[in-house]
């Protein structure tokens, strides 16, 4: 075991103690209107933000924007379709997930679902639609922390519009490996 | 696996030859530190954030053990089996130990610096196991036998056409068709028949949590994510100056790396993995591997604080012209450049001297290391070790001794001024990238010595 030795080094090797400092005590960015910043930030990341309009559906407003559509899950639903492997998600087209809390300065979304079973469908659906109460959008990442728990859940995850590369030469491809349009709905 | 015996000045002399293509690679590096400009002039506070990352950092490191321990702690707790390697042979036994214990045939990796360190494909190879790398440039380079030229862009070195030519080889696109959507596609539905198979995913780590023992990884394609997800196994492997103590310190961190990186304000998956999917096993590798020497050296053990975002590679005047196949360390650029000869001083000492001292690395660095710092320290190291190319070495010596000795200093700067305008390299140093070595300075009529004895001595 390698474990005593490598904490043994650690001991006799580390530098004088310093400090840890206080994050909270540095002023972060603020937003007059968080919404325009998610809105105009998520444009550029392969991803749309829209706010639902009275008297319409979750799945109205998507089906307005994802028109012709194949497989759809939709877990804001009670007594929505389950999967007993992870892989059985993989012919998803449209997935719509509850965010927990969304974040202006970078138009991340905070997902986690209970009892951490559909984490592979949030990345194998080719369109993922992330559905997010207006009251829990954030200024900052550390606003975002404050509310977020991993523990609950296992597994926790920010999305922030598609998936991307740019690996060919640095031109932005979006539909890397996960999602390849996105779709944030504020309700 | 890199080269190690590759020596900088010769290797970017080649690299040199292509001007077309070296102003290329040069250019398109650049527009990634512009953006990285642009994302940080939007944020008031961000000299102060690279000041609160630098602190959190220098604090864990004098606590490391101490973190560590919460770490494994808090991880067990959560169900995670951790492990810990001295060396990088340890770390590849122990990784393939646990693939052996569950029949693993197919294994899918999202980008780990760490692995390519330990040089574990090779080794998971020759011992039958199927090795996939996931992200998009990684695979390239994987399907070219290549290392990465870039810790974040690990293509950046290769041409569209090149890449086109590759994938009509290997994943059977259309001959000549070399968009980049079309291709970033065509690897698309190809991984993924990968991922749906694999028998178990790894994964890097950009941050350990000591205080519940989660890790994070950050990717903009989603490949870490499926690879974590779908298999039933998963596979952490870490450097142990990953750790950080709380959660709410990615506050901080997460703001500063992506913006660093790719000039983006953050990166599409920032994911937290605290424990295994339903069904599945997650095993977490902490590993050593001269970092606890480092951590010892008080001229060196900045340099783990990095997070590894390639910010000081985009900005460097050097490593932008000369591609990161120049430099003999896995990792190129400045940090590359401090954390190669650190662990062995005899086979990277060139690399101490891919530097002009510009400093642009210090100032574009999330965590302000020192870089520019520690490589001059590096190259004292290399003359003391004897790792000195030898006319280097001479030129070293004479300055010494002209330094020594004004009046010789004197003699020699006249004969300078004389000689240089008539150098045959000056007469036709017009074209760029062509001149081997150093552009020399033009030459003044006079000495500054003179010039003060002339103009100021005057009462
Ligand atoms: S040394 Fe600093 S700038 Fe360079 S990769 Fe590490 S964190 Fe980024």
């Amino acid at each position: 075991m390698s474990r005593d030795a490598i904490l043994a080094r650690i001991r006799t090797a580390r530098p004088p103690a310093t400090a840890l400092p206080d994050i909270h005590a540095l002023p972060f960015v603020q937003y007059d209107d968080r919404y325009a910043a998610f809105a105009g930030l998520i444009a550029n990341l392969g991803g749309q933000a829209l706010q639902l309009a009275e008297n319409q559906t979750i799945r109205q407003a998507v089906a307005a924007h994802f028109p012709a559509h194949g497989r759809l899950v939709d877990l804001t639903q009670a007594g929505h379709e389950e999967a007993d492997s992870p892989h059985a998600w993989h012919d998803v087209d449209v997935a719509i997930v509850p965010g927990q809390l969304a974040v202006a300065e970078n138009a991340a979304v905070w997902v986690s679902t209970p009892g951490n079973r559909y984490r592979s469908l949030y990345f194998l659906t080719q369109k993922l639609v992330l559905v997010v109460p207006r009251a829990q959008l954030v200024d900052t990442m550390r606003d975002a922390y404050r509310h977020i728990r991993i523990e609950e859940h296992g597994f926790g995850c920010f999305i922030s519009g598609s998936s991307r590369t740019a690996d060919i030469e640095q031109s932005l491809v979006m539909g890397a490996h996960g999602a390849m349009a996105a779709l944030v709905l504020f309700v | 696996m890199k080269d190690d015996s590759v020596n900088h000045a010769r290797a970017a002399r080649d690299f040199l030859q292509d001007h077309a293509h070296a102003s290329w690679h040069d250019s398109a590096i650049w527009w990634v530190r512009h953006k990285r400009d642009v994302q940080a002039a939007q944020l008031p506070e961000w000299e102060g954030l690279r000041e609160l990352a630098r602190q959190i950092k220098a604090h864990t490191l004098s606590h490391l053990d101490v973190y560590l321990q919460e770490f494994e702690a808090k991880a067990r707790a959560n169900g995670v089996m951790v492990h810990w390697a001295a060396d990088a042979a340890e770390h590849n036994r122990i990784v393939h130990g646990i693939l052996a214990a569950h029949s693993v045939k197919k294994l899918v990796k999202s980008k780990s610096m760490l692995t390519e360190e330990c040089g574990l494909n090779p080794y998971l190879e020759t011992r039958g196991i199927e090795v996939i790398d996931t992200d998009l440039g990684e695979r390239i380079v994987q399907l070219r036998h290549e290392a990465p030229s870039h810790i974040v862009m690990p293509a950046i070195h290769l041409k569209k056409e090149q890449i086109g030519e590759l994938f009509q080889r290997e994943l059977g696109t259309a001959a000549g068709n070399n968009d980049p959507t079309y291709l970033t596609h065509a690897a698309r539905t190809n991984l993924r028949e990968h991922f749906l198979s694999a028998d178990a995913g790894l994964t890097g780590v950009n941050f350990a949590i000591a205080e519940t023992g989660a890790v994070v990884v950050c990717t903009n394609e989603g490949n870490a994510d499926l690879g974590a997800a779908l298999p039933p196994l998963h596979i952490a492997s870490m450097g142990l100056e990953k750790v950080i103590p709380k959660l709410e310190h990615l506050s901080v961190f997460t703001r500063l790396l992506a913006r660093s990186a790719i000039g983006s304000p953050t990166t599409t998956y920032t994911s937290h993995f605290e424990r295994a999917r339903p069904g599945g096993e997650m095993h977490i590798v902490i590993v050593d591997n001269g970092r606890s020497d480092i951590l010892g050296r008080a001229d060196f053990y900045e340099s783990l604080r990095c997070i590894r975002c390639g910010a000081c590679m985009n900005t460097c005047p050097v490593y932008r012209r000369s591609s990161g196949f120049s430099y003999s360390y896995i990792i190129p650029g400045p940090i590359g450049s401090t954390l190669g000869p650190s662990r062995d001083i005899k086979k990277h000492a060139s690399m101490a001297f891919a530097c002009t001292t510009c400093g642009s690395c210090n100032n574009v660095c999330p965590v302000k290391i020192p870089l520019a710092d520690q490589l001059v320290a590096q190259r004292a190291r290399a003359f003391d070790a004897g790792a000195m190319a030898k006319g280097k070495k001479g030129g070293v010596l004479a300055l010494r001794t002209l330094l020594g000795h004004p009046k010789l200093f004197e003699l020699a700067g006249g004969a300078m001024r004389k000689i240089v305008p008539i150098l045959p390299e000056r007469l036709n140093s017009a074209i760029p990238y062509s001149r081997p070595g150093r552009e020399l300075p033009t030459m003044p009529a006079q000495s500054f010595k003179q010039w003060w004895q002339q103009n100021r001595k005057k009462p």
